[in-house]
């Protein structure tokens, strides 16, 4: 691998790896919403009655968390597919050794969404106080647990070596000091995408964030553009440190991939992307407003940040897994029909989408709706 | 193709790995066709509300929709990735070339199921306070999406049983449109409508608000689309007559658990046919919540029926002709008669330790490679019980030969060695695991094993010939 990815892979390989990390960044950015938003959401409720009722965010993720969570586990499908097609053998060998352990990120799914409806239910808001921030606390322990196994999954996969051993053992957990920085990486990281998801809500939810607060900010302390700036600023900030602890776990051949020819300049992609970011939510932060174009252009260099991370990130796995006998069968799978099928069916129904979504727009927003 | 990847198989002690996936199957599958005729069942409310011939539709719809998106939304959509997860888990290599083989028919499964989700949400969410006209908008919408990803599943469900004539061109067209892919989808469409309208039925009497005429009247549309169930028993028959010979006759008599299992699901849909078209529709009869929560237990019984049936009738292979239940490729028999199901197995056993001999660490590995997807060496369907009766050239010759001991076994792919010691294997635990334990290789008996296995073959047991032997 002397070439930036994907190039330098053969064709059939890269056309699914281009597809995985098209779904992955999609996954990503809902994955990110709800476990940023389920971290914020249980500490904001240690703040008290008052507080919470005062922020704009926790509101917004109160009553979006099921949606976006449904949206994740949809968004998850796409890459979970890919993921099979590109690496099915080592996909399936981790997930069979964690076995229940592995399994249990379905009921925990299971019972994490029911706690998000629970949270905007009317019943919740008839009880004592205390169990906003219980059931919050547990969502967010379920959603640090879910990312968790898919980090050492994800690990695991690549640890061939130790598969035999770990079998032997039957001990359905993979230890390897890379697993909890990453996993802290995931979670940090969620925040920056927290941050303009929340601003673009707020934005389409009718809030003017191009203009300094003039709203009562004793309770919250901090204006909602400024919360949000300090959210995707801390946000960075920990990843930075998690990623530095997480570096030396990496093995040599995929740091020098990374920082070389193959990913050197995804890298670059990321960390622009991310000085973006950081620049252009200083200046909220100071400012005390967001403007149109601000959130624009940190809009793009978010997703850029995003694709650059997610190549760096399947350097590693590149690195790691033997691709020979992959490159068969990716070549086989390119083969077989179906793909304008998918295509046609892709375009159709994203206008679909786009359609049902223009329609309630225009409905509400024309007053045919009732109110 | 390899005759047979190793994975570190599971250990789920006393239970059966069908049973677990079988279970989970019925789960979801009666969860999704509660979605899929639930969006049928709402279009068809609220398309009678616009022309004015049912008051209560729209406020209905509404309240139907919410159970539709808890139970659907979350268990719905969840139990789908499980059904991915636990097939991994039970059998990566069959998931694994069904996803290879039809990867974009998944892909475009997944286009629909986004479509599902935000329409469905979009209808959730902002359906009450929208014009009729766009609130039947969405909802086609929705129920259109979600019709059509059983559209595209069902045609990969039923290539495993009928895979026609993708065997010999691979074309994923032909595997697609299978000569199972028809009867099932409409037989499947049937089922979701009734069960839509059952829940329509128990919920009507759930729902706060309505009076006894309301509800009586809701009632009485909403169980109108059961009259389609008249319609199952002919599909049902076309069904079956799709089913390869042998597959209809575990069906029918030719094993036990099979006739029963479906024997439950056409008694269910009988006496839910008969008591929807007699009582409710014909005589207009109030169905109360109890009668309404009884009728639809009754259908969450026929889909555990009709989905053992479905995943039983394959037996030897989860892809016909293809791949047999163990993973091993119908093609890699013979070869692994000459080298052996383990050679190449990488994973030791967790119990290692606690054999005495190696021939009897041999042997847990084939039992573990070519057994355990449907037996335990103590648990359900085990495989010691069911020797326990056997002399040990009975043992012998029933597993060189295990395609004719039960045709809905595949024929054992390995060497005589291995024969054996699954054989010794047996014998040991049955004599209470003793901690020695002699090797037995004479010659002789390796010798006769060999013959027996040449003598089967390395093909699947003649399956019609054992139904058929049965018969007067
Ligand atoms: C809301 C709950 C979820 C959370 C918090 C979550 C979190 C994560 C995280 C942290 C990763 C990155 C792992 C790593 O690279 O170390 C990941 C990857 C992934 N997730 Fe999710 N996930 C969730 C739900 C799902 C679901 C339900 C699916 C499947 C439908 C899914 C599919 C995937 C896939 C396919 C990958 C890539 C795995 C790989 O390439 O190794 N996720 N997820």
């Amino acid at each position: 691998m002397n070439t930036p990815l994907p190039l330098g892979l053969p064709p059939a390989t890269a056309f699914y790896l281009c597809l995985y990390l098209a779904t992955l960044v999609v996954h990503l950015m809902f994955m990110h919403y709800v476990l940023a938003g389920s971290i914020y959401l249980a500490f904001g409720r240690l703040m008290g009655r008052a507080r919470c009722q005062a922020c704009r965010w926790q509101s917004i993720l109160i009553d979006w968390l099921p949606f976006a969570t449904g949206l994740a586990i949809t968004a998850g499908v796409g890459p979970l597919l890919f993921v099979q097609i590109l690496y099915g053998r080592e996909f399936a060998t981790a997930n069979l050794l964690l076995s229940h352990r592995w399994m249990a990120i379905l009921p925990v799914l299971i019972v994490c969404f029911y706690l998000l409806y629970l949270q905007k239910s009317a019943w919740i808001a008839r009880q004592v106080w205390v169990w906003r921030p219980a059931v919050a606390a547990i969502a967010c322990a379920g959603f640090i647990f879910i990312a968790w196994s898919w980090t050492e999954n994800h690990l695991l996969m690549l640890d061939r070596a130790a598969w035999p051993g770990i079998y032997a053992t039957g001990s359905l957990r993979y230890e390897s000091a890379g697993v909890l920085p990453r996993l802290a990486v995931w979670c940090f990281l969620a925040f920056p995408s927290l941050a303009i998801e929340l601003a673009w809500q707020g934005r389409l939810l009718g809030d003017r964030l191009d203009e300094p607060t003039v709203a009562d900010t004793r309770l919250t302390g901090l204006s909602p553009v400024r919360r949000l700036a300090v959210t995707s600023l801390s946000g960075w900030a920990g990843t930075l440190l998690a990623a530095a602890a997480y570096w030396p776990a990496i093995p040599v051949a995929a740091r020098e991939a990374i920082i070389g020819p193959p990913a050197g300049p995804w890298l670059t992609v990321a960390v622009l992307g991310l000085l973006i970011q950081i620049a252009a939510w200083s200046v909220a932060l100071f400012s005390d407003r967001l403007s149109y174009i601000a959130l624009i252009v940190m809009t793009a260099a978010w997703v850029a940040a995003l694709l650059g991370i997610a190549v760096v990130r399947e350097t590693i796995r590149l690195t790691a897994v033997d691709l020979a006998t992959g490159g068969e069968l990716h070549k086989t799978a390119l083969g077989i029909g179906g793909l304008p099928v998918f295509l046609l069916f892709a375009v159709l129904n994203a206008a679909a989408i786009g359609w049902s979504i223009r329609l309630v727009r225009r409905q509400i927003t024309s007053g045919n709706g009732s109110a | 193709m390899t005759p047979l990847d190793h994975y570190p198989a599971i250990d789920l002690g006393p239970l059966m790995k069908g049973l677990v996936i079988g279970g989970l199957g019925i789960f979801h599958v009666f969860l999704a066709q509660f979605a899929i005729g639930g969006g049928m069942l709402l279009c068809y409310l609220q398309w009678r509300h616009m022309r004015g011939v049912c008051r209560l539709a729209r406020r209905f719809t509404d309240d139907y929709f919410k159970l539709l998106v808890l139970v659907s939304f979350v268990l719905g959509a969840v139990t789908g990735v499980a059904m991915w997860f636990t097939s991994i888990q039970i059998s990566p290599r069959t998931i694994g070339t069904m996803v290879h083989e039809f990867h974009w028919v998944w892909a475009t499964e997944w286009t629909f199921f986004c479509l599902e989700v935000v329409a469905g949400y979009l209808f959730y969410r902002y359906g009450p306070r929208l014009p009729d006209r766009a609130r039947l908008q969405l909802l086609v919408l929705y129920s259109f999406a979600s019709w059509m990803s059983l559209f595209w599943i069902n045609g990969i469900l039923s290539w495993q049983l009928t895979p026609g004539a993708w065997l010999e061109t691979r074309n994923v067209w032909a595997g697609f449109f299978n000569p199972g892919f028809l009867p099932s989808l409409i037989f499947r469409t049937i089922s979701a409508v009734a069960i839509a309208a059952l829940a329509a039925c128990t919920l009507v009497n759930a729902v706060p608000g309505f009076t006894r005429e309301e509800r009586q009247s809701l009632v009485a549309v909403c169980a109108r689309p059961l009259a389609f169930m008249l319609a199952m028993p002919l599909v049902g028959a076309w069904y079956l007559g799709t089913m390869p010979a042998d597959s209809r006759g575990w069906a029918t008599g030719g094993s036990v658990p099979m006739t029963l299992f479906l024997t439950m699901a056409v008694g269910s849909s009988t006496l839910i046919g008969l008591y929807a078209v007699l009582a409710i529709l014909r005589q207009r009869l109030f169905v109360n919540g109890a009668t309404a929560s009884l009728l639809l237990a009754l259908a969450f019984v026929a889909t555990a029926g009709g989905e053992f049936v479905r995943e039983g009738v394959r037996k030897p292979f989860t892809i016909r002709e293809y791949l047999y239940s163990n993973s091993i490729a119908r093609d890699g028999v013979a070869d692994l008669r000459r080298r052996g199901s383990t050679a190449d197995d990488p994973y030791p056993l967790r119990d290692q330790a606690d054999y005495p001999s190696e021939q009897l660490v041999l042997g847990a590995k084939v039992f573990r490679a070519q057994c355990s997807v449907c037996h335990t060496l103590d648990g359900m369907n085990a495989v010691a019980e069911l020797a326990a009766t056997w002399s040990i050239d009975q043992r012998r010759l029933n597993i060189a030969q295990l395609q004719r001991t039960k045709p809905f076994m595949p024929p054992f792919a390995g060497t005589p060695a291995e024969v054996e010691a699954i054989v010794q294997l047996i014998g040991w635990r049955h004599a209470g695991r003793p901690a020695d334990w002699a090797v037995s290789d004479d010659p002789a008996v390796l010798a006769q094993i060999e013959r027996w296995l040449d003598e089967a073959g390395t093909g699947p047991g003649d399956a019609r010939l054992a139904v058929g032997a049965r018969l007067p």
